[in-house]
């Protein structure tokens, strides 16, 4: 192993030296670039920037300012370290590149115009409602594989893109994250250090821009560069400080991420916020402004004085083709379920099961845990594959950003599990994820108060909200063994972000081996001729109201019963039918609050029928700790619950 | 270590006992009742004896003293642990430790505030050491006191980021009153954790992140007292290499025991076997009393000493009006404080952070962090705290949020550049879930002000409220509807335009019920007239006031906000109308992930805008006339 140091001098030298200059094993392949190599990759970035201020002029908004802190940064990268097709972005062999400071934007559709994959003219259409060159970057662009502009994200998507590229894939393409410095103040990118070292993520490199300034202030360790050394080296990142606007340093040190093994590489660049324009360069008060419109062309004149061959192209090196097309086909179990009406078992364990089967199915299929994988049955599929299996510890946001990672270019199908309940935690990344168009899929375990004596911090009750609220989700709430699996494999072959919500305790399996299951079909579980009521339930509220039916039907009262299946979307015919069939009386009840989740889904699609009433039962308070039992009953879900609110529908 | 007083040996051997009587309360609870985790119990039972018995000064009588030290337990799931300290002071009774998770006890599988002496609620890992400081910073910069904060953390938790968000806040804010123990017993739940038993990594990341780092043996009485005792300039953490299960030999640095009781017999072989080394020592340890040097604090009737100050028609953003109202309050309460993650100049907290410096915390881009802080600087109701942010960050936090409400935290948030009306900075950056969210919350208050009189209301009727509140606000500039000496109260709606000839009640809230006042006047010249409301509050919502006057415009309505469909103003009023008979309801909302563009040309696109709810308007008319 290589002990570099690179120091810094004083601010007022701006210029970066190595203390110690040996690279002991790998300096000797190291070439440096020839003079004209180094002045176009200068042009490049000078370039660059001039395009960053007319973007943002011409759109009047965005951070030309974040920009000009990392043009060299780009230009090294894109014109000279980095392997890829210039005219097809999404290639499965490129290096990946991830803007996690997502409102650089500007400065990576500059990129790809030098590249010559976008027309320069259309830069200057940025942030406008008919371009795909948004104010943050979005999968619109084939050059964006996740959306970034929530901070902090970037480097846990790069992981499980590099992870993939390790373990999966086994190719050669690598993974280049650039951070700001603002972001590193997010948690999620210690979690993604952590991850990264952990995991030996040796193809992968995140470049920090230290800039010094925030949004409103500046970052707080400024630029003090000894402080993110330490720290990068201490998450275990092979780090090397250098001069951000130093082309040759940085095609340096870039070069040596490469050499290293067993180890990432962090680039820890000391850079200026608006480097280049003379008057604000590292001046506060221009975060997120475009350049006044009397002063930009003077200072792009100014940067187009330091360009000494404007017409030198570079072009980016090729990469090794060693990856083969992502396969699409459907992924279909090989074997029907093997449960038969009335055994017993929890959904969570239903997951694991399915979910080992669906990787006999593919070996597409990968999956993750939160060091939970013994509590969400995770661990079934990574005891039979253990190969596809990445222990994320605790660590939801990160776990998170590396299932979308890995579901990238279609490499993997990813299932990412844990307590339904720490799904919360990662809400941002969710969130993210649907605008990054990712098809990653969710298993949240131990939903609602029937987990019992754990009490609230572990209960779910808020994650049908979440998720409801989510434009690309899909949402499964499967009520026993059999539907659990189906949904295991529908959500495989489901685009947008699929959420399974699981339960803790035992519960008979309702449904034959055969029955088919769709999204956005429920199923009529219980109905007679003479049903008076209709009553929605899933998971454990499910089996509560079939309780509540063979009590009712002793006293002669018929219910019928409908268990959804996904809540989004909702089976809005099925239930409305069903609802006029027994005189426009619903009940709903859930093992979640009132408010987002099965309740309020089911008004919204009964909300323009006519004569209908619903009476939700749902849990209205923070609850407590008790046997699973007890708490149905105290909070209002339970079948006898079920039973009192059908009496009190007819009393009405 | 010159002021160091090593303990005499009966004191040492005092510590060891308690450390054995509390494992082998916590392993009789926990076989009890047959649940929770005495394994992760055992680990810490030094460190617990250490704290309570010798260094932490409180007045175990009076849990919540605002002179005491505080405690943390961040890991949670440790609880059994805790109550056994309780039980060992005499706080608690053996009998109720042996009925805990019980539906009738107020001891719970993770602790919360249901206990005197729990000051927030932990059981989501990796959300104590914010909180704890939050407590320091009180402590000494508000407070200005000599109470110091402590919080034991396990080793599993230090995975979560937040962990080092409030790592990274205490060193640049010199907390050198906050001591983070941590119980480093190597296994995870399903898995060692990543770093085993490295504690010297442990160490590095801990004084990379700036702080002062000791490694101890954690079954040691003597290291911890020692390593408790040194003295402090920065924030400290003691890493204490510790054996999960340590006095349960079947168990003891084994896998498959995280979080399962001991059957009865091995129990009570075990407890026998810990009760032998239990020696006689009749010296009865009393923590030391704290110095009573903690200001007295009231936040009753924190009121704004004057009505607003803006004339109707004035135009300004209420994020703006938000700035200006904390400011405004602060100025008449010394414990109104303020935070925000680096993006003041867009929330407009700097308002108050100009005016009131010392009392701004700047957390950085770290809103787990900062909701986390801001529960601390809540606790024992020592702060009324404004928590500002994108609206759509506090998604980052909603963890953290939705522990604020297990552990009945007062803290007020607000959440700036909702929904598209952020324009050209696209998806990334709009709240469209963020009334989803905090709907879910069974202790939040929601207020969306709809102009800038609305806003300053809502800042007071906020710091008034019991309960997490939020304050949703909107970047560009709006007028004033409202008169300045306006009542406003949380719960009740306002009915912005009237008429006795309204064929339609809209609601709106923020930028849309400009949009929908500007339907109406759009309409008004069709001679069409519709009835426009404000909530003012999305939770609670005033079914009453809707639902009156839903009536009189022939059970037509329409909901349109800047929000996706599900979980928002529509749903909640789709919730309280659902069984009105004789209701026509409609909802304008956003319907996919959105994209950048103007604010005007996104309105439209999604269908939120005047137009939209002019037509809509017109449809419901013309179906309902082809009904009759």
């Amino acid at each position: 192993q290589c002990h570099i140091h690179f120091g810094i001098l004083p601010k007022e030298n701006k210029k970066c030296h190595f203390l110690v200059c040996s690279y002991p094993s790998t300096l000797k392949g190291y070439h440096k670039p020839d003079e004209k190599t180094l002045q176009a990759l200068k042009d490049i970035a000078n370039k660059l920037r001039i395009h960053s201020i007319k973007e943002t002029c011409a759109s009047n908004s965005g951070h030309p300012t974040s920009c000009c802190s990392a043009a060299e940064l780009m230009s090294v990268l894109f014109f000279h370290t980095m392997r890829y097709k210039a005219n097809d972005p999404r290639n499965p062999s490129n290096d990946r590149f991830i803007l996690s400071k997502g409102h650089a934007a500007p400065i990576l559709y500059a990129a790809w115009a030098e590249a010559g994959f976008i027309k320069e003219s259309e830069l200057l259409n940025l942030r406008k409602i008919d371009s795909d060159l948004e104010g943050h970057p979005t999968p619109k662009l084939a050059f964006v594989d996740v959306a970034t502009g929530s901070l902090g994200q970037g480097l846990g998507a790069a992981c499980g893109m590099a992870y993939t590229g390790k373990y999966f894939d086994k190719a050669s393409y690598r993974v280049y994250c650039m951070l700001g410095d603002g972001e590193c103040s997010e948690g999620s990118v210690w979690e993604a250090m952590a991850f990264a070292s952990y995991y030996k993520l040796d193809n992968l490199v995140a470049i920090l821009d230290v800039n010094r300034l925030g949004q409103s202030e500046a970052a707080p360790l400024q630029h003090n560069m000894d402080t993110y050394k330490e720290r990068c080296k201490a998450f275990g990142f092979n780090t090397y400080v250098v001069d951000g606007h130093d082309v040759e340093e940085l095609c340096k040190a870039l070069w040596h991420a490469e050499q290293t093994k067993g180890k990432p590489t962090a680039i820890v660049a000391k850079t200026f916020k608006g480097k280049g324009l003379k008057g604000i360069e590292d001046q506060d008060n221009w975060h997120g402004k475009p350049m006044p419109k009397d002063r930009a062309e003077e200072l792009i004149n100014d940067l187009l004085s330091q360009i000494q061959s404007p017409n030198k192209p570079l072009h980016p090196q090729l990469p090794n083709e060693d990856v083969a097309l992502a396969d699409l086909t459907p992924i279909r179990l090989l074997t029907a379920p093997e449960y038969k009406i009335g055994d017993k078992m929890s959904t969570r364990k239903a997951y694991g099961v399915a979910l080992k089967k669906m990787g006999d199915a593919s070996p597409r299929v990968v999956a993750m845990d939160g060091d939970t994988k013994n509590s969400t049955f995770s661990d079934i599929f990574k005891k039979a594959h253990p190969d596809r299996f990445i222990e994320c510890f605790i660590a939801e946001q990160n776990m998170v950003s590396v299932a979308i990672g890995c579901a990238t270019r279609d490499r993997t199908v990813s299932f990412a599990s844990t307590f339904a309940a720490f799904f919360a935690r990662a809400y941002d990344h969710i969130r993210m994820a649907a605008i990054s168009q990712s098809n990653v899929n969710l298993v949240g375990s131990h939903c609602g108060v029937s987990i019992g004596e754990d009490g609230p911090s572990q209960m779910a009750l808020e994650d049908l909200a979440m998720f409801r609220a989510i434009p690309t989700c899909t949402v499964f709430y499967p009520s026993d063994g059999v539907s659990t699996e189906r949904a295991v494999e529908l959500a495989a072959n489901t685009k947008g972000i699929c959420f399974i919500r699981t339960s803790r305790p035992d519960t008979a399996v309702i449904y034959d081996a055969g029955e088919k299951f769709e999204v956005g079909k429920a199923k009529v579980v219980r109905q007679s001729d003479k049903d008076q009521v209709t009553i929605i339930g899933a998971g454990v509220t499910l089996h509560e109201a079939l309780a509540a039916h063979d009590q009712l039907a002793k006293e002669g009262v018929n219910i019928r019963v409908i268990d959804p299946f996904t809540i989004k979307p909702l089976d809005a015919s099925t239930i409305v039918a069903n609802a006029r069939a027994t005189g426009g009386k619903v009940i709903t009840v859930e093992d979640h609050y009132k408010e987002g989740g099965l309740g309020e889904a089911v008004l919204s699609a009964l909300g323009e029928e006519p004569g209908i009433v619903v009476h939700r039962l749902a849990v209205s308070r923070v609850p407590r700790s008790g046997k699973p039992q007890e708490l149905l009953d105290m909070f209002g879900i339970s079948a006898k619950s079920i039973v009192a609110a059908v009496r009190r529908t007819f009393a009405n | 270590m010159e002021d160091y007083h090593k303990p005499d040996q009966q004191t040492v051997q005092a510590l060891r006992n308690i450390a054995n009587r509390l494992r082998i309360n916590s392993i009789k609870a926990t076989t009890a009742v047959g649940n929770g985790h005495p394994t992760s119990c055992c680990s810490v039972a030094e460190i617990m004896s250490v704290l309570f018995f010798h260094t932490m000064k409180y007045r175990p009588d009076d849990h919540k003293n605002p002179n005491n030290d505080r405690f943390i337990l961040s890991k949670g799931h440790a609880a059994p642990v805790l109550y056994s300290v309780w039980v060992e002071i005499g706080f608690l009774k053996e009998s109720e430790l042996m009925s805990m998770c019980q539906v009738d006890s107020t001891l719970e599988g993770h602790p919360t505030p249901k206990q005197q002496f729990v000051d927030v609620a932990t059981g989501s890992l990796g959300q104590g050491l914010g909180v704890a400081c939050g407590m320091a910073y009180t402590a000494k910069y508000f407070d200005k006191s000599s109470y110091r904060v402590y919080c034991l953390l396990g080793d599993g938790e230090m995975s979560e980021g937040a962990v080092w968000e409030a790592m990274a806040f205490a060193s640049y804010y010199q907390l050198d009153n906050l001591l983070a123990i941590l119980d480093i017993n190597r296994l995870g739940q399903s898995d060692p954790a990543p770093l085993q038993h490295h504690v010297e990594k442990y160490q590095r990341r801990c004084e990379a992140f700036g702080w002062h780092a000791i490694i101890v043996d954690g079954h040691s009485v003597e290291e911890l007292c020692k390593a408790m005792s040194q003295p402090r300039h920065q924030p400290t953490a003691i890493i204490a290499k510790t054996i999960k299960g340590k006095g349960i030999p079947v168990a003891e640095d084994k896998m498959g025991w995280h979080g399962k009781v001991l059957s009865k017999d091995m129990a009570e072989s075990v407890m026998r076997d810990i009760q032998s080394r239990i020696l006689n020592s009749n010296k009865r340890m009393y923590p030391a009393s704290p110095i009573e040097d903690a200001p007295p604090v009231s936040l009753r009737n924190v009121r704004m000493p004057s009505a607003p100050n803006y004339k109707p028609g004035e135009k300004i953003a209420t994020c703006k009006a938000y700035g200006m109202a904390v400011a405004k309050l602060g100025r008449y309460n010394e414990r109104v404080v303020a935070m925000d993650v680096d993006t003041k100049n867009f929330t407009c907290s700097e308002i108050f952070k100009n005016e009131h410096p010392n009392r701004f915390i700047e957390c950085y881009s770290a809103e787990q962090n900062m909701v986390s802080v801001a529960t601390g600087c809540a606790a024992r109701e020592l702060n009324i705290v404004f928590a500002s942010g994108l609206a759509t960050f506090f998604t980052r936090a909603y963890d953290q949020l939705r522990m604020a409400a297990i552990s009945d935290s007062n803290i007020n948030l607000c959440g700036s550049h909702c929904g598209l009306s952020d324009g050209e900075d696209g998806p990334a950056h709009m709240g469209l879930e963020d009334m989803a969210i905090f709907r879910a919350i069974p202790t939040a208050t929601i207020f969306y002000p709809s102009d800038a009189v609305s806003t300053e209301k809502a800042v007071e009727l906020a710091a008034n409220t019991k309960g997490v509140c939020y304050i949703r606000t909107t970047r560009p500039e709006t007028a004033i509807i409202y008169n300045s000496n306006e009542d406003f109260h949380v719960g009740q709606a306002k009915v912005v335009c009237q008429n006795k000839e309204d064929q339609v009640t809209v609601i709106g809230a923020g930028m849309t019920l400009h949009e929908a006042l500007a339907a109406a006047e759009q309409l008004k010249k069709e001679r069409i007239h519709i009835r426009v409301i404000d909530p003012f509050t999305i939770k609670p919502l005033d079914a009453k006031t809707i639902i009156d006057h839903v009536r009189s415009t022939r059970g037509r309505v329409i909901t349109v906000e800047d929000h996706y469909y599900e979980g928002g103003l529509g749903e909640a009023v789709c919730s309280a109308i659902v069984n009105e008979p004789g209701f026509t309801f409609q909802r304008l909302a956003v319907a996919h992930v959105p994209r950048s563009g103007k604010m005007s040309d996104l309105f439209k696109i999604y269908g939120i805008d005047r137009d939209s709810i002019a037509q809509l308007v017109r449809k419901m008319l013309s179906s309902s006339a082809n009904a009759k």
